[in-house]
């Protein structure tokens, strides 16, 4: 909580925008709005994330990685993401690749190059964990706006608080989720996912948001699994928005040949 | 001595008051902090301890290292619901069954509560395995690899649930583990938070199972189940078995004495005894355990004996007085020094338990041994006490009528004939108890040494019926984890970085030339190796942002290189590891021992053969660390990555091997034990791995092992001191050694028929040897000492036979009766330690009575020149 008011005090100062202006939104203005901030940002845009996964007795395993990501269109549907990993040293040039989709279920590659293979990874849904983190794969690539249906429980000075219960349970492990997005950025701040008793099951907290060219961003992040005790960390860095990214990179081709241009 | 009792009997009514007072208090100290404990929080409550675990000091390392373990690799104890139809041809594999299992999943990973002190206690619902909590991974056709969950929802139909057995039983860690080997039956793993919350958990789950209403029948097991389930029999064992043994000792005196109201007092001193150590017990904070739950039926037939030797007396010779002082005062000075010493003896038989390295048995020990000489205490003072409170006159025609003469009575006249026999035939006597001995010995060497804390239960015991249930069907209820682990690499740091430096400058990559120089430079910085590689590959990426595009790709390779330096430490990725882990497996399920092992090894496998389109030739281990790495980080991928820590830690330096044994036979484990150190004696693993066990099956092992030579030590000390006791009383080697020769018998012959019946010595067989010990000597010494002082009178021992085997013999037979039908009611018990101990303890103290009615005199008709010529006046008692 202090970190989110840290947060919250450094956003009014950097993105000093009038908070009160958006009051009168709808609640599905809200949500688009925070899915567009959160994923669409730009036409496309890397990074280089370290995640720091430690489990209830602190243990900690680090990952990292360069994200390449490139919108299909200005539709806020349908775009591609590129992982590279980095490390460990033992996965370095693991790639993970999306093509996510809005009608259908994404699509999504593994390569992996000491096994020399590439292969299509078929899930039953997208509640799965990311390499072994306490986000899930959901968490990176977006969950599409039109999968719950959304009900704004509060405003207050800062947040709008959306509440959001899924259109078709059986895919999903939570019941409902709030966000607390904030209102002149429209970042989603804090995220609570709950069973059907009310219990948190894992929760988001947006760590450090910094202005990256005229885009608000976060850069620091965590996730916290309260079933298993265990959180993930991350943290971006060398964040890019409208490179240029050419989109035969987000081929087979390219997974086992890196587009080092951009992953350096 | 006899002052004490005189002062009771001068004062009787306020000794008796005392005793009530005492008694109403000890209740009181343990009511109050129990029911009240917030009220009462400087005194002890009572406390249950109902975990075998506690047969080993907390301290203990093997304890420790179970500890330590099973949080390493997050796991807990585990309740076993296995689900068996013996109706539907499918099995459980049916539309409704897998729907009522689903629920019942469901069901279980909901159950949780916070206890007192504010913690959540119930099920760890992220690590319950059922068919719709595991994942299904599987090859989804060419270039495609799938994770669903194996039963996200109940299946539709029959066919839908043929699908869902197929998809487990083609998995290796699930099948025989969540689908029985059959494919019929289905076992969900409920891990809980604390094993002593089982019980109230499996009640959860009994009203949830009595909803559904098909033909499945649903069975409960795992050892926190049965330990348990041992808190509540104890109670039933001491709220049936204690009482009785009361109403049949009071029911057996009335019948030898002939008089209700003064058979009362020994049922007083037994009462004041059990309430007093009982108290002592809980107020001194010690816990009611399965063993200290015995105290009170052990403390009520050893409280009666003084009371029996002296009303037996008292019996005998109140017709000579017919005044109750005076006889009373007569029978006091006859056996205060018997009295005396078979306390004594009884008090050392049991505390020599204090020896054994085992907490419960230690308390056990001491605590009846407080009880066995406060029950003297209460004897000599209350028993007169209460005989003073009498009226005279309802003694009238009290007692052994002369001239008719007890030697009538049936009793009577068959120890007559007892006491001719042995005179006559005292070489037969011998000659038998060599032949009986030499067959007991033989009986003895082949003793076999097992437990099974679930074979406590009655076999018909609804734990003993699952247990069967499912170890007939899956891989096997009871859990050992192997545990491998390696110090492989065990250079310094400084060691480290100077062969880090040296290769890099041999290595043909430029960049790692570049770089060598800076690593002496770094190693300031660093505090592990760890450290030292991370600050060189922060630095090397630095170097990067200016190098060219051309150069990138050698100076990546390089990044890349350096990574890898560290990977010599997680062995548990090498291929040579992992396939030597697989050969062990692979002998473990020769051994027949094992019904099954998991480890990361199977985890590779079949991620690998997901991987490469389910072939059956692409189960195996990639040759590779770097591949090795690439399907543990697929398998991550899935709905349950955490399951990957249950088998490896993070830093991959401890791999722990799940093994599922059909029998949690302490036998089976030992033998599994020594399997396995020959294998690693025979093929020597590499990087100089060490195998380590834990569990609850492995600790079973541990305190039994403790037990066993705790127990020879406990019986020799107190055979020492008891022999020592009784050279002393008779101030005479020989009769020491006489008064040890029925016991000695006794102890050899259970032992032998233990071996030969092939009986398991466990737990409660081996703490009988030196309990019974100082029980069963109590007949020697009452016959020895009464023989001394009758041969007084009489010129030879073939006329002292006749008198002996009058009066002494009889209290001693009253003796044997009572405490050998006191004992009995244990067999009331639910739980097969306590019959066990009723049994064997009933047995050994009537043999050891028989013994020494036979033997004693028979050696004494041998040796009684010998025995006799050393024997002067002033040696009396």
């Amino acid at each position: 909580m202090k970190n989110l008011l840290k947060l919250t005090l450094l956003l009014s100062a950097v993105w000093a925008m009038p908070a009160y202006a958006a009051d009168t939104k709808n609640v599905m203005e809200i949500v688009k709005q925070a899915n567009h901030v959160s994923y669409y940002k730009a036409d496309d845009g890397r990074a280089k994330v370290n995640m720091r996964i430690i489990d209830a007795q602190g243990r900690e395993r680090v990952r990292e990685f360069v994200i390449l990501r490139k919108d299909d269109d200005e539709t806020d549907g349908k775009q591609k993401f590129y992982v590279y990993f980095n490390k460990p040293a033992d996965v370095k040039k693991m790639v993970f690749m999306v093509a996510k989709n809005l009608d259908r279920d994404d699509d999504r590659w593994l390569y992996l190059p000491a096994l020399d293979l590439v292969k299509r990874i078929a899930a039953s849904d997208e509640r799965t964990s990311f390499v072994g983190s306490d986000f899930f794969y959901e968490d990176v690539s977006g969950r599409g706006v039109n999968e719950d249906i959304h009900e704004l429980l509060e405003t207050d000075d800062k947040y709008y608080i959306v509440k959001s219960t899924p259109k078709d349970p059986q895919n999903v492990e939570f019941t409902t989720y709030k966000s607390w997005i904030h209102k002149s950025t429209y970042l989603p701040i804090k995220t609570e996912y709950y069973d059907a008793q009310g219990e948190t099951l894992r929760s988001y907290t947006a760590l450090k948001v910094e202005m990256v060219g005229e885009h608000p961003t976060v850069i620091a992040s965590r996730m916290e699994n309260h079933e298993t005790g265990g959180k993930t960390l991350m943290n971006y860095s060398s964040v890019k928005y409208d490179i240029g990214l050419p989109s035969n990179i987000f081929t087979e081709r390219y997974l086992r040949k890196v587009p080092r241009k951009y992953i350096r | 001595m006899i002052h004490l009792s005189e002062t009771a009997s001068r004062r009787p009514k306020i000794s008796l008051w005392l005793a009530g007072l005492l008694s109403v208090m000890m209740i009181a100290m343990v009511a109050l902090p129990s029911v009240w404990p917030a009220q009462f929080s400087a005194l002890n409550a009572l406390k249950i301890d109902t975990d075998p675990e506690n047969m080993l000091a907390a301290d203990e390392p093997v304890r420790v290292l179970h500890n330590t373990q099973k949080k390493a690799f997050s796991l807990y104890d585990m309740i076993v619901v296995g689900v068996v139809n013996e109706d539907h041809p499918q099995g459980v594999f049916n539309q409704r069954t897998l729907t009522d299992i689903h629920a019942l999943a469901a069901f279980a990973q909901d159950i949780a509560w916070q206890d007192k002190d504010g913690k959540t206690q119930g099920v760890i619902s992220v690590d319950l395995m059922g068919p719709s909590t595991v994942d299904n991974i599987e090859t989804g056709g060419a270039g495609v690899v799938k994770f669903e969950w194996l039963m996200k929802t109940p299946p539709a139909n029959d066919v839908q649930a043929l699908n869902v057995r197929d998809k487990a039983m083609n998995l290796p860690l699930l099948n025989g583990t969540i689908v029985s080997e059959d494919g019929k039956a289905v076992a969900l793993y409920i891990p809980i938070t604390s094993k002593n919350i089982s019980y109230k958990v499996v009640q959860k789950l009994k009203t949830k199972i009595a909803e559904f209403n098909g033909q499945d029948t649903y069975h409960v097991t795992g050892l926190p189940v049965a330990q348990d389930t041992f808190g509540i029999e104890m109670f039933v064992q001491m709220a049936i078995s204690a009482p009785m043994a009361m109403v049949l000792i009071f029911l057996l005196m009335w019948y030898f004495f002939k008089k209700a109201s003064l058979v009362v007092s020994p049922m007083i001193v037994a009462m004041v005894s059990v309430i007093t150590t009982m108290g002592l017990l809980v107020m001194t904070g010690n816990t009611i355990h399965i063993m200290s739950s015995m105290i009170p039926i052990f403390i009520m037939p050893i409280a009666v004996l003084d009371a029996i030797h002296i009303l037996s007396d008292f019996y005998d010779k109140y017709p000579q007085y017919k005044d109750r002082k005076q006889t009373i005062i007569h029978v006091m000075k006859e056996l205060s020094a018997p009295m005396l010493f078979t306390t004594l003896t009884t008090a050392v038989g049991f505390a020599s338990l204090a020896l054994t390295p085992i907490p419960p048995v230690q308390v056990f020990g001491i605590f009846v041994a407080i009880g066995v000489v406060l029950a003297w205490f209460f004897t000599i003072t209350l028993v007169p006490a209460y005989i003073m409170l009498m009226k005279e006159e309802s003694f009238a025609g009290f007692g052994l009528d002369q001239n008719k003469g007890e030697e009538t009575s049936l009793m009577g006249k068959v120890l007559g004939g007892v006491g001719r026999f042995t005179y006559a035939r005292s070489k037969l006597i011998m000659l038998m108890v060599l032949i009986l001995g030499g067959t007991a010995w033989v009986g003895i060497t082949k003793i076999s040494i097992n437990d099974n804390p679930v074979k406590w239960f009655a076999p018909n015991h609804e734990i003993r019926v699952a247990d069967r249930a499912l170890n007939e069907r899956f891989a096997g209820t009871y859990m050992a984890y192997l545990m491998l682990s390696s110090e492989a690499d065990t250079r310094s740091l400084e060691e480290f970085s100077q062969s880090l430096t040296q290769d890099m400058r041999a290595n043909i990559m430029g960049p790692l030339h570049d770089m060598a120089d800076s690593v002496a430079d770094l190693l300031t910085q660093s505090q592990n190796r760890q450290a030292l590689i991370d600050l060189l590959i922060t630095e090397t990426e630095m170097r990067m942002d200016t190098v060219s595009d051309e150069d990138w790709d050698a100076w990546d390779d390089a990044l890349t290189w350096m990574g890898n330096q560290l990977a010599s430490g997680e062995t548990f990725k090498d291929p040579d590891v992992l396939k030597y882990m697989g050969g062990l497996q692979d002998y473990l399920q020769t051994t027949g021992l094992v019904g099954k092992s998991n480890s990361l090894s199977d985890v590779v496998k079949t991620v690998h053969r997901s991987l490469f389109q389910g072939e059956a030739s692409a189960y195996r281990i990639p040759d590779s660390r770097a591949a090795i790495a690439e399907t543990l980080i697929t398998y991550q991928n899935s709905h349950r990555p955490q399951d990957l820590w249950h088998f490896v830690t993070p830093d991959y330096k401890k791999t722990n091997m799940w093994l599922q044994l059909k029998t949690g036979d302490n036998r089976d484990m030992t033998a599994l034990i020594e399997k396995v150190d020959q294998y690693f004696q025979a093929n020597p693993a590499p990087h100089g791995i060490t195998h380590d066990w834990f569990g609850l099956t492995y600790i079973n092992v541990i305190w039994q092992d403790k037990m066993v030579s705790g127990m020879a030590k406990a019986f020799i000390g107190s055979f020492i001191i008891v022999l020592l006791m009784m050279v002393f009383l008779f101030r005479s080697l020989w009769w020491g050694l006489l008064a040890m020769v029925p016991l000695t018998f006794t102890i050899g012959m259970i032992y032998g028929l233990i071996g030969w019946v092939g009986k398991d010595y466990d737990m409660p067989v081996a703490v009988l040897s030196s309990l019974s010990l100082g029980l069963a000597v109590d007949y020697a010494i009452h016959f020895l000492a009464r023989s001394r002082e009758m041969k007084e009178k009489f010129p030879d021992w073939k006329s002292t036979t006749k008198e002996v085997f009058g009066e002494p013999a009889r209290a001693i037979t009253r003796n044997v009766i009572v405490v050998g039908v006191g004992f009995m009611p244990l067999l009331l018990a639910p739980l097969l330690p306590y019959k066990t101990v009723g049994v064997f303890i009933s047995a050994i103290l009537i043999l050891a009575g028989v013994a020494s009615l036979t033997i004693l005199p028979a050696l004494i008709q041998i040796f009684e020149r010998f025995l006799f010529k050393a024997q002067t006046k002033k040696d009396l008692i």
